[in-house]
């Protein structure tokens, strides 16, 4: 390499041409969004912070509560059951497929393809393949049923009812995903805990309520105030959950501890709209088959289904 | 190195000298800034240790020393990880790249002054962020940390600094750059735009929702592959050669390598946030750009291999090629690991576990740590004219490195994987994933404090030698102001 501005030059095209995929092009996709307007729920998605919430998030951030908990929902891998329901009129081409898809069933000649209706074709496979046989079949004239067999470990833990997208975090700044999960993803406690003097707790000593916790403590988020003789502690003091105070004190929150609560409060990434909902397909059951127009005009999920993921 | 200059080649500039320059000559012109990068590197590298320890400790004993706000964990973590980055990894690689960088190009580095100046600024500029973010004012980007106050500080005594090793290799005697010189100069040039880039994108002009993640994303790995990791295997390219005496088998194997891994693994950052909240053809562009890194991590290995019964032969007695030799297998593990980590499959089990610190620590103090510390053990005696006074804790250093790594490598990959399946397994209770990950992050604990002993040998062994340098240019005046001058003779 004689020539040193051709390095430089070609490393300077690499790292931009990385700052263009990493950056820029998503900017222009993800990059001008703004919160949708949800009128059933008469808000604007997402939600604006109280100020003492906002007021938090400085406190989330300055203690580093993202070096253990993550603020992310995953739903993968997504897998899919598929079902064949119905071979339709054209049960030859609807036979052939259903061979190609499944040689262990096609026996000898494949002519009594498949013996019973309804037939479980795949299981447990990823989103994408059933999806590509789903329409496979259904351009073959069959009806099939497409089932998701997970969610995910997440929403199965009960950290949110549905995977996180990009529209989530426009209200944050800075935007603190996480990269590790010591502790449980917090996208949605707001959700799942709503009792304050839980939190205070879970701050002050998180063992007191459960033991074996790893969650540091953080008692300078308290005062502890000598308590007159014969005065009862003040509202705002901790108690409950087996905490019991050093006698003759009161454990009060301080502001940032009542600011941090707030902020842990409004943690809620639940809502559902068009980005965060597939619907089901066309043929999945009769219902939604009858009346195609109410399955796709409403943001609630079927209350039967699993919360499917967005498109991304 | 200092081959005479033929005289067909085309002189670069005008200004180039007309002969070959003695290798002492450039030595002596880089004493003074590389030794005080390096003495900085050596104390920040110890600060760095006694962070990461506390932090570690922390980590699975949470009720100690709970009642300082600046000592929890959220703090101590991110501290920990500026003072090794950016006081120890990009000093010391500051200081090994400056004097590669002249010792290559056979002229003497420049602009000493302002080199010692830029590293007063950069020193100064950690202090008040590392400060900073145990006061509470850390950005909250993983990485990114440095206060708004600190990181122009640290960029400004950057461009105090590296601007001389451009300038130095512009007045090089030989045109042809070796392979060690690709990567010291591909380093120094990406760093500023990679951390003004990504500091303006999530700190001074933040960019909506999730792009500041994937700005974060897009500069930890270029940190850590561009910045760091080609410094490490620029000392790697230059001192394996030098000590064994054989040259780098393949130069244009080594040219494959080095532009596949600028081309793919600049791109391969936002595997870190798989399944994320992103558009999904980000993390897929960057799952292909890691798996394809592969190809340029195997050219690497295969000229490593061409030369390895070479480094055998030589291994035993320097422990500078010891730590050369460990940091390129290092890196040769930690590369082909990052890469598969990049792949959909692996990752949905390895993401927000132990892995991803792991992979992160193993690239700074496994490959650009070790590889610049082997870099430093060699160059200090040549700088200073003085062979080091205790070679035995230099031998001792290297085991105990080795020693940290490889309990780190072992506890945070094989830890993250258990992590991983804990984590999807969903009806394991919190509680009980903690269970399962707390043995292996214990052990993390028992790689810090490694870590952080081999730290204080160096350091140890660097100010017995600077005192010594010392005392040595001292005695003379000394001993010329204390003895009695003769008496004037009176006519």
């Amino acid at each position: 390499m004689k020539h040193g501005p051709l390095l430089f030059l070609g490393v300077l095209a690499a790292v931009l041409a990385s700052w263009l995929t990493a950056v820029v092009a998503p900017h222009f996709q993800i990059g001008r969004e703004e919160p949708i307007p949800i009128e059933e729920l008469g808000i604007q998605y997402p939600v604006d912070r109280a100020g003492e919430a906002k007021q938090g998030a400085e406190v989330y951030r300055a203690l580093g509560c993202n070096y253990c908990h993550t603020r992310q929902v995953r739903q993968e891998p997504l897998l899919a059951d598929l079902t064949v329901t119905d071979l339709g009129t054209n049960a030859v081409e609807a036979r052939a497929v259903v061979a190609s898809l499944r040689r262990d069933l096609a026996g000898v000649d494949g002519s009594h393809l498949p013996a019973v209706l309804p037939q479980p074709l795949l299981a447990r496979v990823r989103f994408a393949e059933a999806d590509a046989a789903r329409r496979r079949l259904t351009n073959a004239g069959a009806q099939v049923e497409l089932t998701f067999a997970n969610r995910g470990a997440d929403i199965a833990r009960g950290w949110g009812p549905r995977r996180t997208v990009a529209r989530d975090y426009l209200r944050d700044h800075p935007v603190l995903l996480g990269q590790v999960r010591f502790g449980p993803d917090l996208a949605n406690l707001g959700v799942r805990e709503t009792n304050v003097m839980r939190l205070y707790l879970k701050l002050y000593n998180a063992r007191i309520e459960m033991p074996g916790s790893t969650m540091p403590r953080y008692p300078f988020l308290f005062e502890e105030r000598r308590l007159r003789p014969g005065a009862e502690p003040s509202p705002e003091a901790l108690q409950g959950f087996g905490f019991k105070p050093p006698p003759g004190m009161e454990v009060v929150p301080r502001l940032e501890a009542r600011q941090l609560v707030a902020y842990l409060l409004s943690l809620k990434a639940d809502t559902l709209y068009y980005e965060t909902y597939l619907p089901r397909p066309p043929t999945a059951s009769p219902a939604a088959a009858a009346n195609p127009a109410a399955a796709s005009a409403t943001n609630a999920p079927a209350p039967n289904a699993p919360v499917p993921p967005p498109q991304p | 190195m200092t081959a005479p200059e033929t005289t067909s080649a085309p002189v670069p500039t005008p200004a180039a000298p007309a002969g070959p320059v003695p290798v002492e000559v450039i030595d002596r012109s880089c004493r003074w800034p590389v030794m005080v990068l390096l003495v900085l590197a050596a104390g920040w590298m110890v600060v760095a240790g006694l962070l990461a320890v506390l932090a570690a400790i922390k980590l699975h004993a949470p009720g100690l020393l709970a009642h300082q706000a600046w000592l929890t964990y959220g703090r101590l973590q991110p501290a920990a990880w500026n003072a090794l980055v950016f006081g120890f990894a990009s000093l010391a690689g500051l200081a090994v790249a400056l004097w590669l960088t002249a010792r290559l190009s056979g002229a003497p580095l420049r602009g000493g002054g302002f080199i010692l100046l830029g590293a007063l600024v950069w020193h100064a500029g950690l202090k008040f962020g590392l400060l900073g973010i145990l006061a509470g004012d850390a950005t909250g980007f993983e990485g990114l940390e440095l206060p708004p106050y600190a990181s122009p500080m640290l960029l400004m005594g950057y461009l105090l600094m590296a601007p001389w090793a451009l300038l130095t290799f512009a007045r090089r005697a030989e045109p042809e750059a070796c392979v060690a010189q690709w990567h010291v100069l591909t380093a120094l040039w990406v760093f500023p735009w990679v951390f003004a880039a990504a500091h303006l994108a999530t700190t001074f002009l933040p960019l909506r929702g999730v792009l500041q993640a994937a700005a974060q994303a897009w500069y930890l790995q270029n940190l850590q592959l561009l910045w760091l990791g080609y410094l490490g295997l620029a000392a790697i390219f230059y001192l394996v050669p030098k000590l064994t005496g054989v040259a780098v088998p393949s130069r244009s194997l080594a040219l494959f390598g080095f532009w596949v891994l600028t081309l793919f693994g600049s791109q391969a950052g936002m595997a870190r946030y798989a399944g994320g909240p992103f558009p999904a053809w980000m993390t897929s562009v960057a799952a292909a750009a890691g798996a394809l890194t592969l190809f340029g991590v195997v050219a690497v290995v295969l000229n490593g291999a061409g030369c390895a019964r070479a480094v055998m032969g030589r291994l035993r007695d320097s422990v500078v090629l010891r730590f050369v030799v460990l940091a390129g297998v290092v890196f040769a593990g930690t590369a082909a690991l990052s890469a598969l980590n990049s792949l959909l499959g692996v990752r949905e089990w390895t993401q927000f576990t132990l892995v991803t610190p792991g992979l992160d620590l193993l690239w700074i103090q496994g490959v650009a740590g070790l590889a610049l510390l082997g870099a430093g053990y060699f160059l200090v005696p040549r700088l200073m004219g003085l062979a080091w006074p205790m070679p035995g804790l230099a031998r001792a250093h290297f085991y105990l490195a080795a020693a940290a790594v490889g309990v780190l490598g072992v506890a945070f990959l094989v830890g993250g994987w258990v992590h991983g399946v804990a984590l999807g397994d969903a009806d394991l209770s919190f509680l009980g994933v903690a269970k399962r990950y707390l043995p292996f992050a214990s052990t993390g604990t028992l790689a810090q404090l490694l870590w952080l002993l081999g730290a204080g040998l160096f350091a140890l062994n660097l100010l017995v030698l600077v005192v010594r340098a010392c005392r040595l240019a001292v005695a003379p005046v000394w001993r010329a102001w204390r003895t009695p001058q003769p008496e004037e003779v009176r006519p």
